[in-house]
């Protein structure tokens, strides 16, 4: 099944363009890590101020910041599909590509239930107001999730000898 | 200096972080040298953008707190870049490089000069002025060469 899927990718023109371009790859590559800074810059701000630092800000101002860590995540899965299709034998057959899927799943989730749940009285909270304890976990695991993600990212071409 | 390169490159220390199967030489390396450029990057491209006029409930004042995170990330990657260095001194010859270092330099320079100009004299005063307005610009701009350049030096020959 998954050798199946992986032939089929192979076989496209956009897995050839990616795989045989001698620049396609480094510019996605670039780009996912413009996406990396994007997204931690902006993520980390707002996981700070739930975390409960930084209160002389209102929350309502540090998200704010949103759309740039929103725009960084969505770089990087637009590039992060055209490694997918580029090779996808590097990636199906490694631990560490399970392990970063993993961590943005808990990450999305995480941000998905937390808006959800708390996105309104978020907005309420003032200059200088302490966030309470629900706050300070959701934003200590996103900043940790995304964090594992850029740790086995980095790691896919060392943990489980796919390269 | 091809001779220093040649015996830095046949030291113990950097054969080592070239060589290792430890996942703590190269690899993980590399990765506080990621962590360290999203790090810095991350919180220097906020501050940027926020002098652009986005963001603009953000105070200014607050984004001071942004330059420690910025340093902290750029020493983290001069010591992980350092140890990259050793691991492959061949690669620091190449211009690539050089261009990287120097972007680099104009990167941390701006920074300094960015500090200098929101917090040394009245914030309101030069915050929305034109002067830092491109400066900010160019200091997103440096940061972006800065990650191309770097990234290119894994495919360039």
């Amino acid at each position: 099944m998954t050798e199946a899927i992986v032939d089929w990718l192979k076989a496209t023109s956009l897995s050839q363009a990616m795989s045989m371009s001698p620049v396609l790859w480094p510019i996605c590559e670039m780009l996912h890590f413009i996406g990396l800074a994007l997204l931690i810059g902006g993520a980390g701000l707002m996981d700070l101020r739930l975390m409960g630092f930084l209160k002389s800000v209102p929350v309502s101002a540090v998200m704010q910041v949103r759309k740039w860590a929103v725009l960084g995540v969505v770089i990087n899965l637009i590039t992060g599909v055209l490694f997918f299709i580029g090779a996808p034998g590097q990636y199906v057959y490694n631990s560490a590509w399970y392990y970063k899927l993993l961590f943005l799943a808990v990450a999305i989730i995480n941000v998905a239930i937390f808006e959800t749940r708390q996105g309104k009285r978020m907005l309420t909270l003032a200059a200088g107001e302490d966030t309470p304890a629900s706050f300070k976990i959701a934003g200590a695991v996103s900043m940790g999730s995304w964090l594992m993600v850029l740790y086995f990212g980095r790691m896919l071409p060392f943990i489980g000898n796919a390269f | 200096m091809s001779e220093l390169l040649s015996s830095l490159e046949s030291s113990g220390f950097s054969t080592w972080v070239r060589e290792s199967p430890s996942i703590w030489a190269y690899p993980t390396i590399l990765t506080l040298h990621t962590l360290g450029l999203a790090v810095l990057v991350g919180a220097n491209w906020m501050v940027d953008l926020r002098v652009l006029g986005f963001a603009r409930a953000l105070p200014l004042a607050v984004l001071s707190r942004a330059f420690p995170i910025m340093w902290a990330g750029f020493w983290v990657n001069a010591v992980s870049g350092v140890l990259l260095f050793v691991a492959d001194p061949a690669k620091g010859t190449t211009r690539l490089f050089m261009s990287k270092l120097a972007i680099i330099a104009a990167g941390v320079a701006l920074i300094i000069m960015l500090k200098r100009r929101l917090y040394g004299r009245a914030v309101e005063m030069d915050a929305a002025g034109p002067v830092i307005k491109a400066m900010a610009f160019v200091s997103i701009a440096l940061w972006v060469a800065a990650i191309a350049t770097g990234r290119w030096m894994a495919y360039a020959v």
